[in-house]
């Protein structure tokens, strides 16, 4: 029983180490979310037809012309993107409009992965 | 950018925690009569706990979120200084969010251009002979970000790599049980991943000749169990290759004559064939699929200052698709003279190696650093990566600006 307890002391001490290995604990988790998507016509549509797939992150880090996002949206609708066809310019514009080849972004830090 | 949303009530929790822990280490510090072992065991880990907390760390640990759910995150340059990278720093790359197979459940299925099509679980593969790599995985859009004129996809930079020793069984090993027949010429690779609504399967196929060459199986990440987000139970591993070929969550392969079709073989993950124009798009034809990774090195400890006269360790990170590095070389002023930078001695093939360089500045004035390896079949680093409209194997000189000061 002695030795069992100092096995699992032994563990206790090792994860308490690797929990407070060398991480700002302030930090978020990994998945936390960081963007909310910049007010303007066609947000909601946005919001509604991108998000259930991706989080917010990896439209606001792109930097697109209206050409590539035409093309980057219309792949999207074919794999199953809900949006109306009458839709597709008002997101097409907002995205070029916010997410465009001058775009700047800096990744949100967290901490480590599994933290 | 609006502020981040869900900090404070991260930030919130976590010190909830902490302060719980404290205060229950506290009471017992105060209160020693009628101590049971358990507490007993809290109560003598409370000075290394403290102890713990102390230790200034070297640097603090963390990683930069390219995107929430899938999870997408890579690890900041000045971590990866080892060689081995820890599990905690590996950058992870996911299509979309996976469906992690339950390890008690899950069984390798083998069938195609095979005698004996099988089943194997986990402890059918763990009884074949162990093998184990210690070698780069580098995300295929790795610098994807570092492309103009820019390409749309996960705005990576420079730290979707990482070097692991991933341990498991051969791939060889794994076929040659099955029977696999002379005709099988493509290994088609399939995980348990679904992606969602009409969105295709990343779906995979990787010449024979190579995988049974050099192909893992590993369910071992740096002598822990493979991490589920790194693809436990099983993932592929393909020294040398990009990441776009280290598939995780395998759940069957299937040795066939031709290659995999699909979206993720015959318009993604493909590699022009010649050099084009930048911003200027490749028909699928005119590319084939991404395999061997490009010689490329950064660097990752610089001082932002400097002073004239005075000598700094500068360091960093070197590998190719060929097996070793054969130079790192440093240069001051933007490329005309290059001095050669030291390898480090440690080794494996496919691995990087790590390097460092003694640079004294010679006068006050803003310098520009920059690296490029050379690998053992002679390939050097090109000053500018070949532009490519899926941003990938992004291999340009790194630069780094130094401001110097008499």
């Amino acid at each position: 029983m002695k030795r069992v307890l100092m096995i699992m002391f032994a563990l206790a001490l090792a994860a308490a180490a690797k929990k407070h290995a060398t991480y700002d604990p302030t930090l978020p988790i990994l998945g936390t979310k960081f963007h909310s998507l910049p007010a303007g016509n066609g947000r909601q549509l946005v919001e509604a037809s991108c998000l259930p797939c991706h989080s917010p992150d990896i439209l606001v880090q792109q930097r697109l012309t209206e050409k590539q996002w035409t093309a980057t949206v219309d792949k999207m609708v074919r794999w199953g993107a809900v949006l109306k066809d009458t839709d597709k310019p008002a997101v097409v514009a907002y995205l070029s409009k916010n997410f465009g080849v001058t775009n700047s972004f800096t990744p949100a830090k967290t901490r480590p992965v599994g933290y | 950018m609006s502020p981040p949303k869900g900090k404070s009530r991260t930030i919130f929790r976590v010190i909830g925690i902490k302060s719980f822990v404290h205060r229950e280490i506290d009471c017992h510090v105060m209160t020693f009569e009628g101590i049971d072992r358990r507490r007993f065991l809290l109560l003598a880990a409370a000075p290394l706990l403290a102890a713990q907390k102390a230790a200034t760390p070297r640097v603090r640990e963390s990683m930069l979120q390219m995107n929430g759910y899938a999870v997408n995150a890579e690890t900041p340059l000045a971590l990866l200084t080892d060689y081995v990278t820890p599990n905690e720093l590996f950058f992870v790359r996911s299509h979309w969010i996976p469906r992690t197979p339950d390890p008690k459940k899950w069984s390798l299925t083998i069938d195609g251009e095979v005698e004996r099509p099988a089943q194997l679980t986990l402890s059918d593969l763990k009884k074949l002979p162990r093998a184990e790599a210690t070698c780069v995985l580098q995300c295929a859009g790795n610098g994807r970000g570092l492309y103009a004129p820019t390409v749309p996809g996960v705005q990576w930079r420079y730290g979707a790599a990482g070097n692991a020793r991933w341990s498991g069984v051969r791939v060889r090993d794994v076929l040659e049980r099955a029977g696999v027949k002379a005709t099988a010429k493509h290994l088609h690779v399939f995980g348990s991943d679904v992606p969602p609504g009409k969105v295709p399967p990343f779906q995979r196929s990787i010449e024979m000749e190579k995988v049974l060459a050099d192909g893992i199986l590993a369910f071992s990440m740096n002598g822990e169990p493979l991490p589920v987000i790194h693809g436990a139970p099983l993932r592929l591993i393909v020294p040398g290759w990009a990441g776009d070929h280290w598939m995780k969550w395998v759940v069957r392969l299937s040795p066939q004559a031709e290659s995999q079709k699909g979206f993720y073989m015959e318009t993604a993950y493909r590699y022009p064939l010649t050099v084009g124009a930048p911003g200027v798009a490749f028909k699928p034809e005119e590319m084939s699929p991404v395999t061997e990774l490009f010689v490329k090195s950064n660097i990752t400890t610089a001082p932002r200052k400097a002073k004239a006269g005075h000598a700094y360790e500068i360091r960093g990170f070197a590998f190719s698709g060929s097996p070793d590095i054969a130079k790192v070389e440093i240069s001051d002023d933007d490329g005309a003279t290059w001095s050669e930078a030291s390898l480090d001695p440690r080794h494996d093939p496919y691995a990087w190696r790590l390097w460092s360089h003694r640079w004294t500045p010679s006068r006050a004035d803003a310098a520009r650093l920059c690296a490029r390896a050379t690998d053992i079949n002679g390939h050097t680093q090109p000053r500018d990566a070949a532009w490519n409209q899926s941003g990938y194997l992004h291999n340009s000189w790194h630069f780094v600006d130094i401001e110097v000061t008499a």
